[in-house]
């Protein structure tokens, strides 16, 4: 399950930031690619403006074919104050960009990619390629929520994949 | 449960596709030859690239197939007890939703011959399926470059006649041809020269071979996609159309080899083969609703299959359906 999520989150980083490169942000002191997993960061009541933040939550398990089909859902948060420089008044056309980046990554093909295992990667080595595909359905968008002055959308997309034997 | 087959190997799944995708290819009606397609040597084909003489005709939603085939039991004794059983009757019939307009997906929806609104002559009198057509471009030879299937070349001077987004249809003239009639397919058939009135614009008011003018260039038409029927062959000539038209309660029987396949989320492919299709229903479209009051209009197309001999082994059938598993599944 844990390799699912990873897959996927990579996957969507490093489709997000091919389209966006510009989109960053700094966590810990680092200059990253302006998406993470919040369960993967220190807990904190900073929320990340102009990014995207991925919460796992619900989780489903179909166990009647030969291998059990998990659906996991990923909400993906995102927020915007707009720009100081315009007041904030394009706090609306940042978020439409947002949007139009998270349907074009998610509606990309191809809508499946191989699963990895990244629990031994890093320092130079790579992750290996399990034998099953990690694959999702189109994202459902939230209406947008107005916050004082600052516009926030939740993405919700079940990611789906096959626990392999002796998978955790 | 969690199964593994062998070292390496996954436990085969059910599919899980999130669509169809369709394409056609053209029946030679006159020798009554369709185009098979050999998943053995094709099936893993690049989705937006068919392979020729495959086109590609989109997404399709709602791909219902229908098995008409009937199995009776065949009994012997007393009291009659089922010894064997018998196919009585086989029948496959297909429908779907295109989730594209084009000139394929209308013609082949309609399933019958499927007019080119040609632009029309000054005066021309009103008619349903569009009035006497202008004077056709010729495509020129020995001037300029050669035509091509994306590159017509009518000349500087006819040239300025068009603009870009132009549709236009290249085919040849009717000169009094009867029996089935447009290049690249079968687009109508002719039973008598009086029937089309001698209109020498007839097959290019048919024929399937159109194209979207996307630049003119020294006297060339350049079109965003091949012609189906390929370079043009020579008398072929242009006439400009506004839309397609057809009709309910044509005779004719459009008929086309479809090929459908369903990608599989883990690799894995099922193609489904129909080497003869023909329409069973007419010019049906439905509504899909979007939110009022706008609606969405699709093409819905219901397609019985016919009959083609396998020559691995002689038995008749009427579609064929593939299945290539993902790499390293047990099977």
């Amino acid at each position: 399950m844990q390799n699912a999520k990873d897959t996927f989150y990579v996957t969507l980083q490093s489709r997000l930031a091919a389209l966006n490169p510009a989109r960053t942000i700094v966590v810990r002191g680092v200059v990253r690619p302006g998406t993470l997993v919040e369960e993967n960061e220190l807990p904190s009541a900073w929320v990340p403006m102009d990014a995207f933040r991925l919460q796992w939550t619900g989780l489903q398990a179909n166990s009647a074919g030969p291998l059990p089909l998990l659906a996991m859902e990923c909400s993906i948060q995102y927020a915007t104050d707009g720009t100081s420089g315009n007041g904030g008044m394009d706090r609306g056309r940042l978020l439409a960009a947002m949007d139009a980046e998270l349907v074009s990554v998610l509606g990309a093909e191809p809508h499946t990619i191989p699963k990895m295992n990244y629990s031994a990667a890093g320092g130079g080595i790579a992750p290996t390629a399990m034998g099953t595909n990690v694959f999702w359905a189109d994202p459902v968008f939230s209406a947008a929520k107005a916050v004082g002055e600052r516009l926030e959308r939740t993405s919700t997309v079940l990611v789906f994949a096959y626990q392999e034997a002796g998978e955790l | 449960m969690s199964t593994t087959t062998g070292a390496g190997v996954v436990a085969s799944v059910a599919p899980v596709t999130r669509r169809v995708r369709a394409y056609f290819a053209p029946v030679n009606r006159s020798a009554g030859i369709p185009t098979l397609f050999d998943a053995a040597q094709l099936g893993r084909f690049d989705l937006n690239a068919p392979p020729s003489p495959w086109v590609d005709l989109g997404w399709v939603s709602e791909f219902t197939r229908k098995c008409g085939t009937k199995i009776d039991a065949l009994r012997a004794g007393a009291p009659a007890m089922t010894v064997g059983q018998v196919r009585t009757e086989v029948e496959a019939t297909v429908s779907l939703k295109f989730e594209s307009w084009g000139k394929l997906q209308v013609t082949l929806a309609s399933g019958s011959q499927q007019t080119n609104l040609l632009t029309t002559a000054a005066g021309a009198s009103p008619n349903g399926s569009g009035g006497v057509a202008a004077a056709p471009v010729p495509l020129l030879t020995g001037t300029g470059p050669a035509s091509t299937a994306t590159i017509l070349n009518v000349g500087t001077t006819a040239a300025a006649g068009f603009n870009i987004g132009n549709l236009v249809a290249v085919d040849v003239d009717y000169t009094g041809q009867l029996g089935y009639v447009g290049t690249g397919v079968s687009a109508a058939y002719v039973q008598s020269a009086s029937a089309v009135g001698g209109d020498v614009n007839y097959v290019r008011r048919v024929t399937l071979n159109v194209g979207v003018v996307t630049a003119i260039v020294s006297g060339a038409l350049e079109l965003v996609s091949p012609l189906l029927a390929g370079v043009p062959a020579a008398g072929m000539q242009v006439s400009k159309l506004i839309g397609f038209c057809d009709r309910e309660g044509a005779s004719f029987f459009q008929e086309w080899s479809g090929l459908f396949v369903m990608p599989g989320e883990q690799g894995d492919r099922v193609l489904i083969h129909y080497p003869r299709l023909q329409a069973m229903q007419g010019s049906v479209e439905t509504e899909v609703g979007l939110a009022a009051p706008l609606k969405m209009i699709r093409l819905a197309g219901a397609f019985r299959a016919l009959p083609v001999k396998d020559t691995n082994d002689g038995e008749t059938v009427l579609c064929f359906r593939s299945y290539l598993p993902a790499v390293l599944r047990g099977v």
